[in-house]
């Protein structure tokens, strides 16, 4: 028997993205202490879909049917549980709402938007450690399962439940509310979620041999939460905008990066018509939104110079002045040794590979990139175009025996063997 | 073997899906609903229901034992079935195999449905009747 092929009408990650609002909503009315409650029903509402759709077919309004499930289990859990006796406001109102239309959501978006947020802030919160952060922003806000956010992290499931708990635990002890803060403490808060955010796109971003699949899902999970954050009047600043854009601006290549093999295409290697027009457009809308007001921050350079390399219509074309530019007002609000070693190589692409190797020995601080394989594979590529090929080799083996990567390994092992043959 | 052509797929296991991420859960459903679908649209599958996993075990003379139930090893507790119209309990075993949920651990049970009489067609006629008085 050979199955047609009909995809089912399910949309891609439905289940996914309704675990997230359901997970948030939930929590929002059975009260913050009992997240892990409303995760499980949540669970239970999908498990349920899964039981019975098979034999009745897909509902008519899928996402509508699996809220309306988890409501329903909600409401269970309730009468069972003494302790929900006392009525708490959000229990009452539960209860009391009816909603007969079994097509008709029963939460309605602006609601679930609110309860997004409200988790964002409690994901982000201070008092969480940053890994145990983006753990929980995962699972609960994004649908991510533990076996699945382990092995974008190439760790054990172990290690993550204990990252879950932790954080959990953090958000009991330090008495975490459920709310968008306001005034003053929200754009203090705002900050740590943006950093968060940041973080979390970073960690999908970053090519590593954990699961390709999950870290770009993860990229794309950064830029929806973000995106949430940005069209509310909470989050609805410039710097918000400008994390959007550095966020869509590098994703929309994601699709280019890598080659048939799975290795690393650098930029100038990609194929640009494989990158995702539609989001580098998204992107420009939010680098517009983001240049407003006075206030320049990491994230508005930051995609300034992805703005510069997505935009160019070749690498030829590359507006490397520019780029230089924005690194130069990088450095001054970011002292890290790396980005001063992304603008040595903005250096040496305007003013030649021996200024980039001036640049880098001139970087504070350039003991602590010794491990870095970067650092011998930029060093490496100056001293080639200067066609100091002893010099290039040495260099592109220090970065070879520190290469974390196949991909990475791969291609440095063909810069070596370029300086040997020539 | 059965006359009436008639199968039913009795599928056991009730908790395989537990630990399932939410994309997989929908994999899976997904994979589920082609499966039934398409073998509906063949005129191969003519029914199924899934069954609650839990309600009530009516036991001892008279019904006097009402308790909540069953508990069987979850292993074995009956989640659902289908009807099957096919050829040969041959066929309907290579549907069975089909079944998504079998990488789960579900089990599959094939059970021909009985017929009224399963030797009534080797009866001849007047002695059909003359039974019948009887």
């Amino acid at each position: 028997m050979t199955p047609t092929q009909e995809p089912s009408q399910v949309v891609e990650h439905l289940f996914r993205h309704e675990s997230g609002k359901m997970v948030a909503t939930l929590t929002r009315i059975f009260g913050i202490e009992h997240l892990t409650l409303a995760e499980d029903v949540v669970q239970e509402a999908l498990a349920r879909a899964l039981q019975t759709w098979p034999f009745y077919g897909v509902p008519e309004n899928p996402s509508a049917w699996i809220m309306r499930t988890s409501r329903n289990l909600a409401l269970d859990v309730v009468r069972r549980q003494k302790v929900f006796r006392d009525k708490q406001p959000e229990i009452s109102r539960l209860i009391e709402e009816e909603n007969p239309d079994p097509n008709e959501a029963p939460f309605s978006e602006p609601e679930i938007a609110d309860d997004r947020l409200r988790f964002i802030f409690v994901c982000c919160h201070p008092a969480i450690p940053p890994e145990a952060q983006i753990a929980l922003a995962l699972k609960t806000l994004c649908g991510f399962s533990v076996t699945e956010i382990s092995r974008a992290f190439l760790t054990t499931e172990a290690a993550i439940a204990k990252r879950l708990t932790r954080a959990k635990q953090k958000i009991r002890d330090a008495g975490v509310r459920f709310e968008i803060p306001s005034g003053e403490e929200l754009s203090r808060r705002l900050d740590t979620v943006l950093q968060s955010l940041y973080l979390l796109f970073n960690e999908g971003y970053k090519a590593s041999s954990g699961d390709k699949l999950v870290r770009e899902d993860i990229c794309l999970e950064a830029i929806r939460l973000t995106s949430l954050l940005a069209a509310h009047p909470a989050g609805d600043q410039p710097r918000t905008h400008a994390l959007l854009a550095l966020m869509m601006l590098n994703a929309a290549r994601i699709p280019a990066r890598v080659d048939d093999q799975g290795n690393l295409l650098r930029i100038q290697d990609q194929d640009r018509a494989a990158w995702d027009q539609k989001m580098i457009a998204r992107g420009v809308v939010h680098l517009s939104r983001a240049a407003v007001g006075g206030e320049l921050t990491e994230y508005h350079i930051q995609a300034g110079i992805a703005a510069c390399h997505t935009l160019a219509k070749d690498y030829q074309s590359t507006d490397w002045s520019q780029i230089l530019a924005l690194y130069d007002r990088l450095v001054e609000i970011d002292e890290s040794p790396v980005v001063a070693l992304n603008r040595a190589v903005a250096i040496a692409e305007v003013h030649g590979p021996q200024s980039g190797i001036d640049a880098v020995n001139s970087i504070a601080d350039l003991r602590s990139l010794d491990a870095y394989h970067l650092l011998h594979a930029v060093l490496g590529e100056f001293e080639w175009r200067l066609n100091h090929l002893e010099s290039a080799a040495a260099h592109f083996k220090k970065a070879i025996d520190l290469a974390p990567l196949k991909s990475e390994l791969d291609f440095l092992t063909k810069r070596l063997r370029s300086c040997e043959l020539r | 073997m059965s006359t009436t052509n008639e199968y039913m797929l009795i599928f056991r296991g009730t908790d395989w899906h537990v630990h399932l991420s939410p994309e997989e859960t929908q994999q899976v459903a997904g994979r589920m609903m082609d499966w039934f679908t398409d073998l509906k649209a063949a005129g191969k599958a003519t029914g199924g229901r899934p069954l609650e996993s839990t309600g009530k075990l009516v036991t001892g003379k008279n019904g006097r034992v009402v308790a909540d139930g069953p508990f069987a090893e979850s292993k074995e507790a009956i989640a659902g079935y289908f009807m099957l119209q096919v050829a040969d309990i041959d066929e309907a075993v290579a549907i069975a195999k089909d079944c998504p949920t079998l990488a789960y651990g579900v089990q599959v049970e094939v059970r021909p449905l009985m017929d009224v009489c399963p030797y009534a067609k080797h009866v001849p006629a007047d002695q059909q009747l003359a039974e019948a008085i009887a």
